[in-house]
């Protein structure tokens, strides 16, 4: 019996099965402290409909849904190796020569990248004409162009330089609450008691977010990866707590009064944004392009190659003249910059600023983008923040039985173990950081990695 | 100066009061600051998920109280035994629990020998994915939990009221970490416990099973923390984000005392409540929070190893 | 050649495809034409989150009220509803009210429901020229001092029944000191500040504190037991009488500490505590007995009778209108839409209805199931509000009203 549990294929299978019986509760109706098992018995024994072929309790669909899962996963295993069988018989050449096909090398050149990009920015720009509903567009500046602002904002603190921020919102944050502050919609009066137009909150926000983010980071980034991460979550929830509190600064829980629409005045440069959504599609997305170039070049710069230098190995790092802590720092700022911004845009946008916005599971949803797309990779972190974003947006406004919004966080949680089980380095890696991972799990990775213990990151401080 | 001063008065009157509140607390925080504590001593691993595990102890423990105690008034001897099941329902899901998260979350990447920032980031999808699901099934609402046994003041100590609530943490506590300390001290499970913190590569040469041995050390960390969820409920109920804030302050309390410590754990969590104990007299009810995490940035900064040291190894 | 499908062309290629589709598909338009135009009354509120049972019992009123007006057959024009559900939450609602905007039939909005939700979603329905007819939002800081038209109210705001609470306390209940604690939210926050003072103002001591770190409305992350260092600090001051203003989730945490730190004076809160999940949120339950509980029902007979509340029955599933909080209002608001709608102009164009609606709901003047509603020019119902808050107490587990202001 005991040698049966621990065939390897009776495992998988037993496996199999208890994820399809957890996906289908987690697709069920809910329960209620009064009746804590009706979203079980609900989950398997309620109607569904087998895409609408036809209708019969949930214990059946699933497992009908199961078997045809686990059947393409054994086709495709097939297929997969048959074809390989082939090429092998194929021809001496198939592995020694290079498996680059002209198409390949084609789209791995430089100058079809950027004709890709075009394509998309072109795309992109005509979106608004052909998405023309108020609320959608609004949907796409708030819940998709703000979250790859502060995506690609974390991914410069987790992906480049390698620190993980669990309060990466309360840089959004400071920029919501500083545009507020700027306009005079707090209760504490403007600088120079001078109202400034929302529009000059921009570089406010982005300049007081990035002192923040030096602030922050200059006690905190001697701390190894784990506790840098609990104290940053502190942090992050320090910051909600005094936004929450200190009603005579922030206005507390009920949060800021109106905030001024977003004006230019210059002279003979004169434009209102006011409420409808397009004019903000328009501004955010030119920002992102903007911090988009700036954080691609930075990537390739001496900054970028310190990061990575830190990243792999920060004694060697260090013996070479890089002084770890400053690059930290300049990460945590960079970041910082994009996710003030990011908050100047909510706060202008939606005309209040309130606390409830900032909380710890924002700061996880950024990190799951990051962590979906490829830590360290731009065009990764974008690529998989659109998707995920998209996708809630869509669950948001047609919900599916059995989907609540404030079940979001359940399938994020999964989304991230997954993802760590099976491919740490992201759906889009750059190649790098593959490297970086594939390295760390053969053991191959230099000692420093390896031997790291107590808060501090040095071999030295162990004490006996 | 005066702001000081009606403060401390304040304290001075509510002394004893505040003390034996603050030493209870301390004692829930003692036991899941060990979970944080044992696991972080064999893996090296903060695992963030702990504050679901204290979670789920105590939502097993409402349902049981729910079918037992219903809306009865248990007598004496009913409250007993009452008490008894509650905390092993508490303790026994808390710790299937966490061996269920080991398994499930941490194992595979032992496995690939994953870098450790993919540890911290599973813990963490782990955490959210668990108490949403607890929230999705079982209602997001507060829900209050019916005491096994009524609450009295049992008797006065210089003037402060000793509930019942507090004598029952008094004695639950001290047997469990008592026990749990005798058994990591003296028992060959403990020994095994403790040769993984020092050195798992040798300690598997040695014979033993790393597996089995981690797998121990999260039902351990586990029992107690479920525990912890169903005592600290009672006077409160339960609601499915309850353990986030508790269990950030009682990894602050891990760290206090040292962290891979476990006499650490029990000296962190005790000091750690009677401080925020005595912070009431000086803040508001809202930044008492503060206080904790203000403990962990300091002792992080100033002492990382925390007050008796870093070694789940060295017991003595 | 080996096989190998170019996964970041293949990735990259099907994101773009995504990016397009997905929002398309998400438009989907269906209108079928029929006889009579079909127009939509939309309703905003809490639909789930830790204050779904308050939003509820408006759907179902403004569903009654919609189901009872088609019924009976003397309408040019058909009316359906549209629900917007934005939690309660003064950040969910400006989206909620965007989508509601955004729907090409409707003509006037119920809600929104919660004050600080009403807040930051009216300078969208301002913009947009959409008459707000709210149920519930009783913070007196959305008509005082405001100039837009659009929003209106079927109860009485909170300057009426903050004096109602105050005078209860120190009247009634003689207390000579009063401990006003608030949630720090926009509804909570401004009626604790209307009873503080009229408190004052009547001769007791006051003193205010502010606890905004939400336990469970809808659960936030504040630990649970933040309320037991308040029990700890009211025990040792004593006051006369207790009051909270915010939400029910809280208030059943408030009180179980209180009781169990051994306080005996009057406890009571306001309108966003009155329901039956406050009974169930206390630790133990039986702490909540004695609590006292103000809201503005309009005592002449607020629930719906007969063969209205049989529909009633029908569309809550048994639960009483007695016992649905505001139901009887969220009917009431939507009839007064509706009576304005059958007088305008119901060919013109939909803006050009959103727009007539606003000075249409000023004029009327209807015997509803709450009582007279007419509105003065800030959006507030006529009359004093005397004999219009109702007070309620909690006894052997139920919420029994006993008197009226």
């Amino acid at each position: 019996m005991k040698d049966l549990w621990q065939n390897p294929r009776v495992k998988r299978i037993g496996a199999i099965m208890l994820i399809a019986v957890l996906v289908t509760v987690m697709t069920g109706p809910e329960g209620n402290g009064a009746e804590p098992t009706a979203g079980f018995t609900g989950s398997f024994a309620a109607q569904a409909s087998f895409f609408g072929i036809f209708t019969v309790q949930r214990w059946i669909v699933f497992s009908l849904l199961t078997l045809i899962v686990v059947g393409a996963i054994a086709l495709a295993k097939f297929v997969h190796r048959s074809w390989n069988d082939r090429a092998h018989r194929g021809g001496s050449d198939a592995s020694a020569m290079s498996t680059r096909t002209p198409l390949r090398r084609r789209l791995d050149m430089k100058s079809s990248r950027y004709v890709f990009y075009v394509i998309v920015l072109v795309l992109a720009i005509f979106l608004p004409h052909v998405i023309t509903d108020n609320s959608w567009q609004t949907q796409i500046v708030q819940q998709i162009l703000v979250y790859i602002l502060l995506a690609i904002g974390l991914n410069v603190v987790t992906g480049f330089a390698g620190l993980l921020d669990l309060g990466f919102v309360a840089f959004y944050a400071i920029g919501a609450y500083t545009t507020a502050w700027v306009t005079g919609a707090l209760p504490t009066p403007p600088p120079f008691h001078m109202q400034f137009n929302t529009f000059f909150a921009i570089p406010f926000a982005i300049a007081l977010a990035m002192l923040c983010g030096v602030l922050i980071g200059l006690p905190t980034l001697r701390l190894r990866g784990d506790y840098l991460a609990i104290v940053t979550l502190g942090f992050g929830e320090i910051i909600y707590l005094f936004a929450n509190n200190l009603f005579g600064i922030t206005g507390g829980a009920t949060g800021t009064r109106e905030i001024p629409f977003l004006s230019i005045h210059l002279g003979s440069l004169k434009y209102l944004w006011g409420l409808n959504p397009v004019p903000y599609y328009y501004l955010t997305l030119g920002f992102v392009v903007l911090f988009l170039i700036i954080f691609s070049s930075l990537e390739h710069s001496r900054v970028g190659r310190a990061w990575v230098a830190i990243r792999e190995d920060e004694i060697a790092a260090e013996s070479l003249g890089i002084n770890p802590l400053k690059y930290k720092v300049m990460a945590f700022a960079i970041g910082a910059a994009s996710a003030g911004f990011a908050g100047v845009i909510t706060a202008s946008q939606t005309l209040f600023v309130t606390p409830p916005t900032f909380t710890l599971q924002f700061s996880i949803n950024i990190l799951v983008l990051v962590i979906f797309g490829g830590m360290g990779s731009i065009i990764g972190v974008v690529l998989g923040g659109l998707f995920i974003q998209i996708f809630v947006v869509y669950l948001e406004h047609s919900p599916p039985s059995g989907y609540n919004s404030q079940d979001l966080y359940m399938y994020l949680g999964a989304l991230l173990v997954v993802m760590m089980i099976f491919r740490p380095a992201g759906l889009f890696p750059s190649r790098r950081r593959r490297r970086e991972i594939d390295q760390i799990e053969a053991g191959t990775a230099p000692d420093a990695v390896l031997t790291d213990v107590g808060p501090h990151n040095r071999v030295q401080e162990e004490m006996s | 100066m005066s702001y000081f001063s009606s403060h401390f008065t304040t304290l001075g009157h509510e002394f004893w009061g505040l003390l034996v509140g603050g030493i209870a607390n301390g004692i829930i925080y003692a036991m899941v600051a060990i979970g944080y504590t044992m696991v972080y001593g064999v893996l090296r691993l903060i695992n963030f998920a702990h504050s679901e595990i204290f979670m789920s102890g105590a939502f097993a423990s409402f349902f049981l109280m729910k079918v037992l105690v219903g809306n009865s008034t248990p007598n004496a001897f009913e409250s007993v035994v009452y008490l008894i099941v509650g905390i092993l329902a508490g303790g026994i899901v808390g710790a299937v629990m966490a061996v269920g998260l080991e398994r499930v979350a941490y194992r595979p990447l032992r496995r690939r020998h994953a870098p450790k920032l993919a540890y911290l980031i599973s813990a963490i999808g782990a955490s959210y994915f668990i108490y949403n699901f607890v929230g999705k099934e079982f209602g997001r609402i507060n829900l209050s939990i019916d005491s096994p046994f009524i609450n009295n003041t049992v008797f006065t100590i210089f003037g402060a009221a000793v509930q019942t609530y507090y004598i029952v943490i008094f004695v639950v506590g001290l047997i469990m970490l008592v026990s749990l300390e005798r058994l990591v001290a003296t028992s060959k499970l403990g020994r095994g416990i403790r040769a993984v913190a020092q050195d798992a590569e040798t300690a598997s040469l040695m014979g033993v099973n790393i597996d089995r041995t981690i797998a121990v050390t999260f039902m351990l960390g586990g029992f107690l923390g479920g525990v912890a969820g169903f005592l600290y409920s009672i006077p409160i109920g339960v609601v499915y984000t309850m353990g986030f804030t508790p269990a950030l302050k009682a990894f602050s309390a891990a760290v206090l005392g040292g962290i891979g410590n476990l006499r650490g754990a029990v000296l962190g969590g005790l000091l750690l409540g009677i401080v925020e104990s005595f912070s009431v007299a000086f803040v508001n009810g809202a930044y008492i929070d503060v206080v904790a995490f203000a403990v962990l940035v300091l002792v992080l900064m100033f002492r990382p190893t925390g007050i008796l040291g870093e070694r789940l190894g060295r017991s003595a | 050649m080996k096989f190998r499908l170019n996964k970041t062309v293949a990735a990259v290629s099907s994101s773009a495809l995504v990016l397009m589709a997905v929002p398309v598909i998400g438009i989907a338009s269906s209108s079928s034409a029929a006889s009579k135009p079909t127009f939509t009354i939309g309703y905003q509120g809490p639909l789930s989150g830790g204050n779904a049972v308050l939003g509820i019992n408006m759907k179902w009123g403004v569903e009654l009220a919609i189901q009872d007006a088609n019924a009976s057959g003397r309408l040019p024009f058909k009316l359906q509803a549209a629900f917007y559900d934005d939690q309660g939450s003064s950040t969910l609602a400006p989206a909620a009210a965007q989508q509601a905007i955004a729907n090409k039939s409707l003509v006037a909005v119920v809600g929104p429901a919660f004050s600080g939700a009403t807040e930051t979603a009216e300078p969208f329905y301002i913009n947009a020229k959409i008459a707000t007819v709210s149920p519930s939002a009783t913070a007196a800081g959305l008509t005082n001092g405001k100039t837009n038209n659009n929003f209106m109210r079927v109860v009485y705001g909170d300057n009426v029944q903050g004096q109602a609470d105050a005078t209860f306390l120190v009247k009634k209940k003689l207390a000579k000191s009063v401990e006003v604690l608030n949630d720090g939210s926009f509804y909570g926050a401004g009626l604790a500040q209307v009873v503080a003072q009229d408190a004052k103002s009547l001769g007791a001591k006051v003193t205010t504190a502010s606890y905004p770190q939400s336990s469970s409305c809808p659960p936030g992350t504040a630990p649970t037991s933040q309320y037991t260092a308040l029990a700890t600090q009211i025990k040792t001051s004593n006051p006369g009488a207790v009051f909270y203003g915010g939400y029910y989730c809280d208030f059943g945490l408030i009180v179980g500490a209180l009781r169990s730190a051994g306080y005996k004076g009057a406890i009571m809160s306001g309108d966003g505590s009155e329901s039956s999940s406050l009974i169930s949120g206390t630790s133990p339950s039986s702490a909540a007995n004695g609590v006292f509980l103000s809201a503005a029902g309009g005592s002449s007979g607020g629930n719906f009778t007969g063969a209205l509340e049989k529909q009633f029955l029908k569309i809550s599933g048994g639960v009483t209108s007695a016992k649905a909080l505001y139901a009887p209002q969220a009917f009431d608001a939507t009839s007064i839409i509706i009576d304005a709608l059958a007088r305008v102009n119901t060919k013109m164009p939909v803006n050009k209805i959103r727009a007539s609606l606003i000075p249409e709901l000023h004029k009327i003047s209807l015997k509803g199931i709450t009582g007279m509603i007419a509105f003065q020019s800030d959006g507030n119902l006529k009359g004093s509000g005397a004999g219009q808050i109702d007070y309620y107490q909690v006894q052997g587990g139920k919420i029994i009203q006993f008197g009226h202001n």
